[in-house]
């Protein structure tokens, strides 16, 4: 299959509207490298959405303070999520007899990010333009966008791994714990290093002085 | 050649240069290099303030021609700024006049032909009429003096069913209002101010603070046995460290440590009814070290304008907040210079100046406006009494003096939107950061904006439509010839 410049863009619009066929697709039918390279376009999508939405939106709207926006920061918060997401879900489902390869876990979740960024993108300068009475809009759009996305991670998942939906919804459920669970190590990980760290600095420290 | 890379690495190094200064975050200067003024951000970040106030004398008993204070513990002034101070170690009351010249010193009263004398008293306050209340503690009583000093009653040992058997009344701080009732805060009393009706008798108490649960404490003492749970602290209310009364009659009260809201208003049935539209709410300090811990509210003075100023005792600092719970400005500190003190304990506001009473070195520290501090209460004043146009001219001028005032920007947003200046005005509510203010202007200049252009707008998208629903039709005869073509 040709990878055309008009494909990068059809598909995952034809995907976030027809779910069921798009990843029926993008399982079985579709060129792998591609669908990859368009899930890492959206993920960077995302993070620019995401960045100039911090920095550009309007203030009725953004109250984060311009003066400690940081953009690589604004990526991890994008970024760390979906890896998240990706790695507990897949650590799940080889337990729970998925059929998902991690590429296509992956592919699937970013595939299905596509709405927060429709929605979100024109939301950057159309907040620049409404009213605190128009502000439910925006409120309301965003809630639309983060229903549509776990609309289509639950189909994205449900044909990924081939499991019937109530089990596609327990699944879904445990990957936010086994999330927490990952957010709990990650961070007695560092703090374990970070007190190795320090107390090598210490007796480096002491050396020093001593001698 | 070689020009050009070095103009090309001369930009290259200003242009780090100038990374770095905005690396570099602005050290923290005073404003004018004198006093410790800031003030708090809308982000709620420490920024550079000029002194709204200075210090200008500090009065002593050896000034007033008299025996040293002696852990003075209030101080109240009249409307015709005659200063009364409570001096608690030598039991007695000293008066003043507006310049601080001895008027009298009350140290006894006649009570049934007998002399009798304060007891470590507390709490002082001085009615309209000149009438004295003083919370005479270790006499747990509250004595009723009129103006020249005769005892008009004396209030001692309520008796309530709402009172335990063995409770004793231990006033510390008293207040009176229109309507002669007193109210007063007793020590140990968990369940608000103690309110006594005109003739003496207690008839209540109102504005108790609510108990504040810590949820891991709770489910501690969920699990806990009876005898563990007895070893337990009880979750008791905090109590309240002062109170003041404003001229229509609410009490304002400061309570201790920082429950929710330290800051309190109550009307008549004790409803908190402090108005907390202010970029953070009312509480002193809003950074602070683990260490010092928050502001720890120990005295509320009530101006006009329904400005006010809470004195935070940990930190010796003096907190102005306007009648919509605005920050406006900060200044005093603990520390051995003019304008700072050791142990504050009473605050109260005569006309222009302030006063603040410190207990441990028993002198009391006079602040007097500086033209910054004048402009903004003159401003607050008039948007308070209505005059908007006044208070935008002034709140321009303060904001001229500082540029952080972020709260008067608003006013200026105010004033130039009733000048129809819809945009300029958008820009300053944003500034000031409030969207209420933002919203209406922007509403109002988007309007303006649509009216002049709606025309060539409209026919702009008409155009729009019409060009693209022509292409597609052409498109679609096209494909249909080409089609036919292949069959």
């Amino acid at each position: 299959m040709q990878a055309s410049s008009k494909q990068l863009y059809q598909y995952p619009l034809h995907l976030i509207f027809h779910p069921f066929d798009g990843y029926w697709e993008l399982k079985y039918e579709r060129n792998q490298r591609n669908s990859l390279l368009i899930a890492f376009m959206i993920l960077v999508l995302l993070v620019i959405t995401k960045i100039l939405h911090a920095q550009y939106s309007g203030f009725l709207i953004n109250l984060s303070n311009p003066k400690y926006l940081n953009s690589l920061l604004e990526m991890l918060y994008v970024i760390i999520p979906v890896l998240f997401w990706c790695v507990a879900n897949w650590s799940l489902t080889t337990l729970m007899d998925g059929e998902g390869k991690f590429s296509e876990i992956f592919m699937s979740t970013c595939f299905a990010l596509v709405p927060l960024l429709l929605i979100h993108f024109p939301w950057i300068w159309l907040s620049l333009v409404i009213s605190a009475q128009e502000t439910a809009f925006y409120y309301f759009s965003n809630a639309l966008a983060i229903a549509w996305t776990v609309y289509l991670l639950f189909v994205g998942n449900m044909t990924v791994h081939q499991y019937t939906p109530a089990k596609t919804v327990l699944t879904m459920l445990l990957t936010l714990v086994a999330m927490a669970f990952m957010a709990f190590l990650c961070l007695l990980f560092f703090s374990l290093v970070q007190q190795i760290v320090s107390f090598v600095v210490t007796i480096y420290q002491e050396l020093v002085l001593r001698g | 050649m070689r020009r050009s890379t070095w103009k090309k690495r001369k930009s290259i190094i200003m242009g780090m240069i100038c990374l770095l200064l905005f690396v570099q975050e602005a050290p923290y200067v005073s404003a004018d290099g004198k006093t410790d003024a800031y003030h708090y951000s809308f982000w709620g970040d420490a920024v550079p303030s000029p002194a709204a106030y200075e210090a200008t004398t500090i009065i002593t008993g050896k000034k007033l021609n008299t025996t040293p204070m002696k852990e003075p513990s209030d101080m109240h002034v009249t409307a015709n700024q005659h200063v009364f101070v409570l001096d608690s170690g030598n039991g007695r009351i000293i008066e003043m006049d507006r310049n601080f010249k001895l008027v009298r010193t009350i140290d006894s009263f006649e009570q049934e032909g007998k002399e009798d004398h304060f007891k470590n008293p507390q709490g002082l306050y001085v009615t309209e009429k000149g009438h004295l209340l003083v919370a005479d503690s270790d006499n747990h009583r509250v004595v009723h003096l009129d103006e020249q000093g005769k005892l008009v009653k004396i209030v001692s040992e309520p008796k309530s069913d709402l009172l335990k058997a063995d409770f004793q009344f231990k006033p510390m701080r008293i207040v009176m209002d229109k309507g002669e009732r007193i109210y007063v805060m007793a020590e140990g009393v968990f369940d608000g101010f103690m309110e006594f009706s005109a003739d003496g008798t207690f008839s209540s108490f109102i504005g108790a603070n609510r108990v504040q649960v810590d949820p891991v404490e709770y489910l501690w003492k969920r699990f806990a046995t009876r005898e563990q749970r007895s070893q337990m602290v009880m979750f008791t209310p905090t109590e309240f460290t002062n109170l003041d009364m404003d001229e229509e009659g609410f009490i304002y009260a400061t309570s201790g440590d920082r429950g929710k809201d330290p800051v309190k208003k109550l009307n008549a049935q004790g409803t908190d009814i402090l108005r907390r539209e202010g970029y953070q709410t009312p509480q002193g300090d809003l950074l602070y070290t683990q260490e010092a811990g928050p502001s720890r509210l120990i005295d509320v003075d009530v101006g006009d304008s329904d400005m006010y100023s809470v004195l935070d005792s940990s930190k010796g600092r003096i907190f102005t907040y306007n009648g919509d719970g605005y920050l406006l400005h900060i200044y005093g500190g603990i520390g051995n210079r003019l304008g700072q003190f050791n142990t504050p304990v009473a605050l109260e506001r005569a006309g222009d100046r302030m006063l603040v009473l410190d207990k441990a070195l028993g002198e009391i520290t006079v602040f007097q406006t500086t033209e910054y501090g004048r402009t903004l209460h003159e401003a607050v004043r008039s948007y308070y009494n209505g005059d908007e146009d006044q208070s935008s001219v002034l709140f321009a001028q303060a904001a001229e003096m500082n540029a952080n005032l972020e709260y008067a920007y608003a006013g200026i947003g105010k004033a130039l939107l009733r000048q129809k200046e819809y945009a300029e005005s958008a820009k300053y509510f944003k500034r000031s950061m409030e969207p209420k203010g933002y919203s209406k202007a922007f509403l109002l200049y988007r309007k303006e904006l649509m009216r002049e252009h709606f025309s060539w707008m409209m026919s702009g998208i008409f155009l729009a439509v019409a060009a693209i629903v022509t292409v597609i039709i052409v498109r679609r005869q096209k494909r249909r010839t080409t089609n036919a073509g292949i069959k």
